[in-house]
């Protein structure tokens, strides 16, 4: 049975009473979730409560979800980046978070921002593969706009095409080719300092 | 991005272009072109090689693994159901008989309890109130072999309540007895007793010029019977021998 298919009776299942379709449900999606609010949140505990509220409001919700409208997941990703965005101003990471389109502070102007990336371990020739490396991009992941990284996780961590992604963050395709292409380039900016060799 | 030409490409139609050369979607001339411009562009060329650097950073960021009670987590809060089952593997839950389902419920149970206990605190307390128990039932002469052989039936427990009430009440009426008979025979030493005299009074005077040291005849007497008390009867040196008829003998023997 297809993917779609499969959740779309999960959840007729589900608005029907059936505990164990939920709990099946929950079970399909919640590593993908958790993986979205992570990279997002950059940390394991927010991660944690960001997916438990969304299984809430998706528990709430789920009468409302129409199959006409767009697949199971899309709107799941949805709710998920409502919530991130959420929890984005209540945090106000904003004021911290750099990106590109941010004219610089003064502070700013002597140290570039790949220089604040700190750069912790040997060569990325002996481990590019390491658990250090992913925490480095993590954490230059954290440094991209909040416009940027959405783009970029949704596209290169969850495998969403670009309409699903222009669906969930309600703009259209090419400005959401146009921010993953930003997003991504940023990145490699940032990182470049670090691994010069790589690079 | 400024709208250069190079070799019939703009940079806005490079910059829509490059997602899908990215994913390797772009061909034929269209494919041409875009690394034509590429080549001669000193802002997208630029911008291709970070992008690709970008996109295979993030390839390397590999998926992270929730923690293992999201899934309980997240169905406590939503249908409120606290499904122990989530804890094992899915497989093993549909195999699992009802003594392993008891077994990991009671492991559920007694673990987060029997982590309590194991801290030294707690081990500590118990310690201590067991040597006091001990103590206790030493002192009181309580064996705990005297419990175990206990008769805990009941008709063994009705019958050692009735030969407790047996032996009380026997008790009570031979304590009751004794009083009796030792009131019938103060009475009779009474009534065989002729009335003492009463004592002279000494002169006060006289009392005060003994200086010998010796205790007063009053110091010698009962300290509970003054002076004023009236003696209604004594026993003189030489009582009379009273003779009782042959009834009376006979009463008196079967009191005493």
């Amino acid at each position: 049975m297809e993917d779609a298919q499969l959740a779309a009776m999960l959840v007729r299942r589900c608005v029907a009473g059936d505990a164990a379709a939920w709990e099946e449900l929950v079970q399909r999606y919640n590593r993908r979730i958790y993986n979205i609010c992570y990279r997002f949140a950059g940390s394991a505990d927010d991660a944690q409560d960001l997916t438990q509220e969304v299984f809430i409001k998706m528990y709430r919700t789920l009468k409302s979800y129409d199959l006409e409208r767009g697949a199971f997941m899309t709107w799941v990703t949805t709710i998920t980046r409502n919530l991130l965005v959420d929890h984005f101003r209540k945090t106000k990471q904003d004021r911290m978070t750099d990106s590109l389109d941010t004219a610089p502070s003064e502070q700013e102007d002597a140290m570039p921002l790949s220089d604040r990336i700190p750069d912790h371990g040997p060569s990325p020739d002996a481990h590019s593969q390491s658990r250090e490396v992913g925490e480095t991009v993590q954490r230059a992941l954290q440094k991209l706009s909040p416009d940027l990284r959405e783009a970029v996780i949704l596209r290169d961590l969850n495998d969403l095409d670009y309409r699903e992604i222009a669906t969930v963050l309600k703009v259209p395709e090419g400005t959401v080719k146009s921010r993953i292409n930003r997003g991504r380039a940023e990145l490699a900016r940032l990182l470049q300092r670090t691994y010069k060799q790589v690079m | 991005m400024a709208a250069e030409h190079h070799n019939g490409m703009q940079c806005n139609e490079f910059d829509a272009l490059l997602s899908d050369a990215l994913d390797q979607v772009l061909s034929g001339p269209k494919a041409q072109a875009f690394q034509a411009h590429a080549k001669t562009c000193a802002v997208c060329g630029p911008l291709l090689a970070e992008a690709e650097a970008g996109k295979r950073w993030l390839e390397q960021l590999v998926e992270v693994e929730p923690p293992v009670h999201l899934v309980h987590n997240i169905l406590a809060a939503t249908t409120g159901i606290d499904t122990a089952r989530l804890h094992a593997p899915a497989t093993a839950q549909t195999q699992a008989s009802w003594f392993d389902r008891l077994r990991n419920w009671a492991s559920l149970v007694v673990s987060p309890v029997f982590a309590v206990v194991k801290q030294p605190r707690f081990a500590m307390s118990f310690g201590m109130a067991f040597f006091s128990l001990s103590i206790s039932l030493s002192l009181t002469g309580v064996k705990l072999s005297d419990v175990r052989h206990a008769d805990l039936r009941p008709s063994a427990i009705r019958r050692s309540y009735y030969e407790t009430t047996g032996k009380v009440v026997k008790y009570y009426e031979n304590i009751r007895f004794v009083y009796e008979i030792e009131s019938r025979v103060r009475e009779f030493k009474r009534a065989t007793t002729p009335a003492e005299p009463a004592p002279e009074k000494k002169d006060n005077h006289q009392r005060n010029d003994n200086t010998s040291g010796q205790p007063d005849d009053k110091q010698q007497r009962n300290y509970s019977r003054g002076d004023s008390q009236v003696i209604l009867a004594a026993l003189p040196d030489n009582p009379p021998v009273v003779r009782f008829a042959s009834e009376t003998q006979a009463t008196l023997r079967r009191m005493l």
